[in-house]
């Protein structure tokens, strides 16, 4: 038993050298449709993962001041009424907003002195120089970024000139530079105190960009957040929402790209569809001499299966390995730019690429499934049919 | 090595690679906090993907609304703006996005 299965085995293998036209089509096609579909693929579940990372270390509730329904500046005096509400641990004020340097436009962040150390841990993001310390406050100390220090050409100890939106001029001193490693959150960030971020940005006395209120630990944010929602001009963000936000924008960008695919992979399928028909033609004859010989139906579906179960997975894992070199150690060029939209890569981070079982597995399901089946159902067509009448239609 | 062994044994050789990737990258990904202590005490949910657009890293991605720099009635273009070239989202984008509606109810 275990033998014939060994000669079957072996007479696959023989197949696919025998039809090597079928093979290397199969081969070629299939690994250019995965190799497009996993760089993308493994390119949003990293952007995703990222996201998702950044959102589970965000404030348990963003909260902001709507006006005419845009994002404005939130006072300040808001702070000792969501201190009130039961449940609420602390509320830190932010101020944020985007510079313009050259070409590009980065991100500032003033942090409240009295938030720095509510997050305890080991602060390793920093490639040379320090993070900002309560003391900091007003005194124009900054840490930035990997691509605004590469830009400016700065290192710790210099001193940066930046022309605000009211064209003032105003001064910061380099205390730190971020490190390669948080370049993903950090390349394009600026970060300060709150009074030198307020004084950058002429924020209306007494005023910010938003409040980041933590609840307490035994306590829902979502039921927290509940209880504010008396008041007026407020919107407050939560975890979840930002989550589905961000999932949806990066989910969305992959899946432009995974219709396209879907079409692609129709298109490969036919082809390997034709390729089996042609290749069930010329076979007709070799299937019949085979069932004259005791070869069975099930005998030659089994031939046909294996021989398409062994190209679908060279093309398929070799297409992925391809898209992962591809996204993780070249960037994915042409298909970052699709993926990120109006969004632009700066060179000095690489793309979060991440080969997730979940990506992994459905490549092969949408890949190696309809290639199996494309090629035993044209064998088994032949098997069914009387050895001698298959024969007698090949040699004719 | 007989030469019809060729191509099965890369189909192998090739799945296990894979598969190592893959289990490689789980494992990083899940193990992945060095900066956590960072983006805690910054607490901006965004990542640095550059933008030259204003509204790039708020927290509700005020980007499909300040591309259009905000003029009377872009408000009506936020959704069929963000999904140029791909409408079927758009039902979805429709009910999964409640915050796209600046008059979102809080809580």
């Amino acid at each position: 038993m275990i033998s014939r299965h060994k000669n079957l085995l072996s007479y696959s293998f023989d197949c696919l050298r025998r039809y090597r036209m079928r093979t290397v089509v199969i081969l070629i096609t299939f690994l250019v449709a995965t190799t497009i579909l996993s760089a993308v693929l493994f390119t949003k579940d990293g952007l995703e993962r990222e996201a998702e990372f950044s959102i589970e270390s965000a404030p348990d509730l963003t909260m902001q001041y709507i006006k005419a329904g845009r994002f404005a500046p939130i006072n300040v005096s808001y702070i000792d009424q969501i201190k009130a509400v039961e449940g609420v641990d602390e509320v830190f004020k932010r101020t944020w907003g985007y510079a313009g340097i050259g070409l590009n436009t980065y991100l500032i962040i003033g942090l409240d002195p009295d938030g720095l150390g509510y997050v305890v841990g080991p602060m390793s993001s920093i490639e040379n120089g320090r993070f900002l310390v309560p003391e900091d406050d007003g005194t124009g100390n900054v840490v930035v970024g990997k691509l605004i220090a590469n830009a400016l050409d700065v290192k710790v100890g210099d001193d940066i000139i930046l022309l605000s939106e009211s064209v003032d001029t105003n001064r910061f001193h380099v205390v730190g530079v971020f490190s390669d490693q948080s370049s993903i959150y950090t390349a394009d960030m600026m970060v300060m105190s709150l009074s030198d971020a307020n004084a950058f940005f002429k924020m209306p006395e007494g005023t910010v960009t938003d409040l980041c209120t933590y609840v307490k630990a035994d306590q829902i944010p979502n039921d927290v957040a509940a209880k504010m929602s008396w008041m007026p001009n407020i919107r407050i963000l939560d975890h979840d929402l930002l989550l589905r936000g961000y999932m949806a924008a990066y989910g969305a960008r992959g899946g432009i790209f995974t219709t396209v695919w879907t079409m692609l992979l129709v298109a490969v399928i036919l082809i390997a569809f034709s390729q089996a028909i042609v290749v069930g033609h010329q076979s007709k004859f070799e299937v019949g001499l085979l069932k004259t010989f005791g070869f069975s139906t099930l005998d030659i579906i089994e031939v046909r299966l294996v021989e398409s179960l062994i190209a679908g997975f060279l093309a398929c894992s070799l297409g992925m390995l391809i898209g992962y070199i591809y996204a993780a150690y070249f960037n994915a060029p042409g298909l970052a730019n699709l993926l990120l939209g109006w969004y632009f890569l700066p060179s000095e981070f690489r793309l979060p690429v991440y080969a997730s079982a979940q990506s992994v597995f459905s490549i092969y399901t949408v890949i190696v499934i309809p290639l199996v089946i494309t090629s035993t159902v044209p064998a088994w067509l032949n098997a069914i049919t009387d050895p001698e009448l298959a024969m007698r239609r090949a040699a004719a | 090595m007989k030469r019809i062994l060729i191509i099965p044994i890369l189909a192998i050789v090739f799945t296990a690679a894979l598969i190592s990737v893959c289990i490689l990258n789980e494992i990083e990904w899940d193990n992945r906090t060095y900066d956590s202590t960072l983006r805690g005490v910054i607490g901006l949910p965004s990542i640095a993907i550059g933008c030259n657009y204003e509204g790039t890293r708020n927290p509700l991605l005020e980007i499909f609304v300040r591309s259009l720099y905000d003029v009377p009635g872009g408000h009506d273009y936020i959704v069929s703006s963000s999904f140029i070239e791909s409408p079927i989202f758009q039902q979805y984008y429709r009910e999964g996005i409640p915050g796209f509606n600046f008059t979102w109810e809080k809580g």
